[in-house]
């Protein structure tokens, strides 16, 4: 096989090539034996493997990461939900407080209200229904407390100087931020104003609700380990306490600033161990932020169940592809294998048939070479027998016994040359260096096919040239080339055609002989092949094709040559070169 | 009973005589010819009953000879004579009119039965 690995130019298919190249697909056209279907046998299975698992891959991690995105969109929507669940379900504790206080403000006057004994009893109702309110208080138009229903005795205390009593005085009602006040535990005021009109005057209730109340509402989300929930203020500080960010009053470090109008998610990475979700919720109507921080991101980690099943299902798959590319392979190498050896089988019948054929043209030569002797012995022999036989005086029949002895030993003499002959050209597959007269090989040679040019009337010219050097040759091979060669012509001419044979010097190192016929010619576009191998034009079973091969390999290996040419028509000049000293090279089969 | 007169074809001169001579000790009239002219003059001129002919002889192919005896006699039967076996050339001269054909070396009483037989057939037909 030749070498297929030659440099192509760029075209279109040079991805393929250099995929080829990098699993030297081609180089096993080069090793052979068994060792050649197995390297076939790993090269298709990898390019196979590579080609169907790529794409698993990517499909695999593709779906990954598309599952963990949808995980991960999934969770914050849940988060924000439950967020703005919290947020409402503080607003709507404010907002139920600031009804109640309005409610009262409606239904009691200020001066109902004043009667210490009046608020006690107000208190108490409402205190039963709403825990957490601390204590009530009725201020009046210049802040001066009037009455206090409460833990503590803060009747008479002047608020007028208070940045909430300020407030309240242009609007209808306030929540306060949480601070400590006179009491030194952290809670916040919610204070309604109510118009007297006709007095041109007001008044103002004022509850105050213990944070841990607030707490409550904040922490009702849903938290897990790590997790926290909280309110700051606008300024970040912590209106309730953090689990893990500080204590009522204190500043939350990592607040920013986010947009009012809805709820905002916002990642945060601090360090490998610290990462997860801040949740931004504005409360209505306070100057509020609730805040979770969500450090559980359980999109972060693929469920290990979507990952055992992924993995399972990219095993199966990879053990599926390789079992089928596996199977493929088998059956595809095997093909190769069987079609590769039927061609072998195909071949070695063409050389057995090619050999059978010339064989047979051999027989049939020899056979006929020899019958005819034979014949003649058989009926020389049968003449004297019958003589024998029909006669008592064998003295009068001496001198005609001797003539049909020797008419016997004459046949025998032509057989013996016949078998001679053969011999002589059984021994050829060694080269030989015999000192050679080229005229006499040649007019051996002929010897073999004078009879058949005969039959057909075919006009044998010998033009020998007188006293050409005798040449150190393979003589038996030598004679093969102009046994294939004259033989050819023989088949080329018609009945009463001429074959012409001449030698002649050509040069101090070179005999040249030339076997020139008129026969049919070859045609050009023939002319070309008639050197390889099984290329014949002659009739099945006649020609094997190999005759004008052999020649020209045989005359490569005593170092001349062979040359034709050719014209339809009119007939076919061969002419052999032939070394005086035939090359030195060492002997072998062709 | 009258001699069966027997024309014998075959270039090799030794082999025809030989066997010529054979076929007189065994009572047949025989002519020997060394090629195919000659061979036809004899025809033409002696009207042997039955020719043996050798397939390779010089001047004219063997069937061509047989096919040419038998256009001008056909009642003249041709037993063939063949050195090796061909036996495309065999079978052409059969469907060409030969009667028979014997192989070289020639067994002589194969070579006489095959020739009576001729004869027989000749009377008969």
């Amino acid at each position: 096989m030749t070498e297929n690995n030659k440099p192509s130019k760029k075209d279109k298919k040079s991805f393929l090539y250099s995929l080829m190249n990098l699993l030297r697909l081609n180089a096993l056209f080069n090793t052979s034996g068994s060792d050649r279907y197995k390297g076939l046998k790993i090269r298709i299975v990898l390019l196979d493997a590579v080609l169907s698992l790529i794409p698993l891959f990517i499909v695999v991690t593709i779906s990954y990461f598309w599952f963990q995105q949808i995980l991960k969109d999934d969770f914050r929507n849940q988060l924000k939900w439950e967020i703005e669940n919290t947020k409402q379900s503080i607003e709507y504790f404010l907002d139920e407080r600031l009804s109640t206080l309005r409610f009262i403000t409606s239904t009691y006057t200020y001066e109902e209200l004043s009667d210490q004994k009046k608020l006690n009893d107000v208190f108490i109702k409402i205190k039963k229904e709403f825990p957490g309110i601390v204590d009530f208080g009725v201020i009046d138009a210049d802040g001066i407390q009037r009455s206090y229903a409460g833990p503590y005795r803060l009747q008479g205390v002047d608020y007028s100087n208070q940045n909430w009593f300020n407030e309240i005085v242009i609007r209808s009602s306030y929540i306060s931020d949480v601070f400590m006040g006179y009491r030194k535990i952290p809670h916040f005021a919610i204070a309604v104003k109510k118009e007297i009109p006709e007095k041109r005057t007001f008044w103002v209730l004022r509850v105050t609700i213990d944070v841990e109340t607030l707490k409550k509402y904040a922490t009702s989300i849903n938290l897990r380990e790590n997790d926290d929930a909280f309110i700051v203020n606008h300024n970040g500080i912590l209106q309730t306490t953090s689990r893990s960010h500080g204590n009522v009053l204190e500043t939350f470090k990592n607040f920013t600033a986010v947009p009012e109008e809805k709820t905002s998610l916002k990642d945060f990475n601090h360090s490998k161990d610290d990462y997860g979700i801040y949740g931004y919720a504005y409360i209505k109507n306070v100057p509020w932020i609730f805040v979770s921080v969500i450090k559980s991101t359980p999109y972060a980690k693929i469920p290990n169940i979507f990952r055992n099943e992924l993995f399972y299902i990219t095993v199966l798959s990879i053990l599926f592809s390789v079992a089928v590319t596996f199977m493929l392979t088998q059956t595809v190498v095997n093909r190769i294998k069987k079609s590769d050896q039927e061609r072998e089988v195909a071949i070695s019948e063409i050389e057995h048939s090619s050999k059978m054929a010339s064989v047979g043209r051999l027989a049939a030569g020899v056979a006929h070479e020899i019958n005819n002797p034979l014949a003649i012995i058989n009926e020389k022999a049968g003449l004297m027998k019958d003589i024998l036989e029909g006669s008592e005086n064998l003295e009068k029949n001496k001198d005609k016994f001797l003539v049909l002895l020797n008419g016997i030993f004459d046949s025998v003499a032509r057989c013996r040359t016949v078998t001679h002959r053969l011999l002589g050209f059984s021994r050829r597959m060694d080269i030989s260096h015999d000192l050679t007269d080229i005229n006499d090989a040649i007019k051996e040679v002929i010897g073999f096919i004078e009879k058949e040019m005969l039959y057909r009337n075919i006009k044998l010219v010998l033009n020998f040239k007188e006293n050409l050097p005798r040449v150190i040759t393979d003589k038996g091979q030598i004679q093969q080339v102009f046994l294939n060669i004259i033989n050819n012509a023989v088949d080329a001419v018609e009945e009463g055609g001429q074959i012409e044979v001449s030698s002649d010097i050509k040069d101090i190192n070179t005999i040249r002989v030339l076997i020139k016929d008129n026969g049919v010619g070859i045609p050009k576009d023939k002319l070309k092949h008639i050197f390889e191998p099984f290329y014949t034009t002659k009739e099945k079973d006649k020609g094997t094709g190999l005759g004008l091969s052999i020649s020209y390999g045989i005359m490569q290996k005593l170092g001349g040559m062979i040359l034709v040419e050719s014209e339809v028509y009119k007939g076919t000049n061969f002419i052999i070169e032939i070394p005086v000293a035939a090359k030195a090279v060492k002997g072998g089969g062709l | 009973m009258s001699q069966t007169k027997v024309l014998l074809v075959d270039d090799e001169v030794e082999f025809a005589s030989a066997l010529a001579e054979r076929l007189q000790l065994r009572n047949y009239y025989v002519h020997t010819a060394n090629n195919a002219l000659e061979a036809l003059g004899l025809v033409y001129k002696d009207r042997p009953d039955v020719v043996i002919l050798d397939l390779r002889i010089p001047g004219m192919d063997g069937i061509e000879t047989l096919k040419t005896i038998k256009k001008y006699d056909p009642s003249i039967e041709v037993i063939m004579l063949t050195g090796h076996g061909d036996v495309q050339s065999v079978q052409e001269g059969m469907t060409s009119g030969a009667f028979e054909y014997i192989m070289k070396p020639v067994d002589i009483g194969e070579l006489t039965s095959k020739i009576d037989k001729a004869q027989k057939k000749r009377k008969e037909g």
